[in-house]
């Protein structure tokens, strides 16, 4: 009798262990696909930016002659832009060069910009990527060139507002080549992720890159890590 | 006969014109030569008794225009032939007018001048030159003197007076209107703190990331 009943709460016993096991595992899987979905949610719903506040609601062409700007918790007033004077002394890269496809590498490791049409290297000069968010890595093409536009971003003593940011060229989400009318170091990182120039290179390479036009892709922009005397990108980690 | 004495006759007075034709052509060729010229032409100077490859003073050109291409500083440097270089910077229009000299120096031949690619304030009012590897010096774009008097700001100097315990290694360019960003090298050269120097207050800010 003593034996059955022993008998009988073993197996009582090793239902409940079996019946625990299943539980913490449907719990397991249950638990592991909705961080996974959330996490997935959550991270597909946070944009790539370079401009935490104007990455996607600011991506296009606005001029504000009469705004402020601030950077480094200094206020800084930008350049006017006069459309009409544009095309007054309008210069344009590679003009005499014979045509071949163009092509702009980026070296972050000696902050330099060159671009290329066919073999022919029109332009080489000081840049400032990313200081304060990181440059992307990778082969992308020009989506959108805006002659004028603002960007914004950062917290606290970080925060920055800049109207009338010259020379826009975006390359991959809001991350893109443009004019620094607020800062003069180039060849060294001074940007939340985008490409600074001073804003005479930056309005010859705008003039000179083209954007999507039908369905032909913007000029094509290589960011390397380093680039190797023979031409080769070194990419780590890139982002596509 | 007739005809013999005819084509005569038709032969020399092609040759007489072709020779007509020609000596017109080089009659007109030289009166255009004579056209492109002045008519009162150079005369080479004679007068000097010294060799002319002495007096002839080597003068390097080198500018740098701002980042908006308002404005251009611009080098000229001389070689004395007597071991020294004089060195004459100046401020311009991005064309090249309105040029404004605003330093003079000669130094030893060992010693250099440069102009640093990041040498314009974001906003033309201020600019720096280099001196050898690890002097600055800062002027007014007028080339006007500061509110103490001085010409321009020694850089290094005030520095090395803020007693930092790292020295300058270099000054990478402006992060703002009138902060120029300075880079330090501590003991055994290892990369020190960044720095701010203020132009118009000659403060020195220590700064907490690094350039």
């Amino acid at each position: 009798m003593a034996k059955k009943s022993h008998r009988q709460k073993t197996n009582k016993s090793r239902k409940k262990t079996i019946g625990y096991h299943l539980r913490v595992y449907f719990l397991s899987i249950f638990a592991g696909v909705a961080v996974f979905i959330a996490g997935n949610y959550f991270f597909n719903s946070q944009p790539i930016c370079a401009n935490s506040k104007t990455c996607t609601t600011d991506l296009s062409f606005s001029i504000d002659n009469d705004a402020t700007g601030i950077f480094q918790g200094r206020t800084i007033i930008p350049p006017k832009i006069n459309l009409a004077l544009d095309n007054s002394n309008l210069s344009i890269l590679g003009a005499d060069t014979p045509s071949g496809e163009k092509h702009i590498y980026v070296d972050l490791s000696n902050q330099t910009i060159y671009a290329f049409q066919g073999k022919t290297q029109i332009m080489k000069t000081l840049i400032s990527s990313g200081k304060w968010g990181k440059t992307p890595v990778g082969n992308f093409n020009i989506w959108t060139k805006l002659r004028s536009t603002r960007m914004a971003g950062g917290v606290g003593a970080d925060a920055y507002s800049l109207p009338n940011v010259p020379y826009v060229m975006y390359f991959f989400h809001d991350f893109g080549f443009h004019g620094a009318y607020w800062h003069n170091n180039f060849g060294h990182p001074m940007s939340h992720g985008c490409v600074n120039m001073r804003i005479v290179d930056a309005r010859d390479l705008f003039n000179w890159a083209d954007g999507p036009s039908g369905s032909q892709k913007g000029t094509p922009v290589s960011v390397c890590n380093s680039l190797t005397e023979d031409g080769n990108c070194v990419q780590k980690n890139p982002v596509n | 006969m007739t005809i013999t004495r005819t084509q005569f006759e038709i032969e020399t007075v092609s040759f007489i014109a072709f020779a007509v034709a020609v000596s017109m052509f080089f009659l007109w060729q030289n009166n255009q030569k004579y056209r492109q010229f002045p008519i009162v032409t150079p005369v080479v100077n004679m007068t000097e008794t010294a060799p002319a490859q002495a007096m002839v003073k080597k003068v390097d050109i080198a500018s740098q225009i701002s980042s908006d291409g308002e404005k251009k500083v611009i080098m000229k440097t001389t070689n004395n032939n007597t071991g020294t270089l004089t060195y004459v910077f100046s401020t311009a229009d991005g064309s090249g007018d309105n040029e404004k000299e605003i330093y003079t120096t000669t130094l030893s031949a060992e010693e250099t001048m440069s102009i640093p690619f990041n040498t314009w304030s974001p906003d033309n009012k201020y600019l720096f030159i280099q001196k050898g590897d690890r002097g600055f010096m800062v002027f007014k774009d007028s080339g006007e003197a500061f509110s103490d008097g001085q010409l321009f700001l020694d850089l290094t100097d005030l520095f090395a007076q803020r007693k930092t315990g790292h020295n300058l290694s270099e000054a990478t360019g402006w992060g703002s209107e009138t902060l120029i960003i300075i880079n330090t090298a501590g003991e055994g050269e290892a990369k020190g703190p960044s720095y701010w120097f203020e132009v118009p207050s000659k403060a020195i800010i220590q700064l907490s990331t690094e350039f």
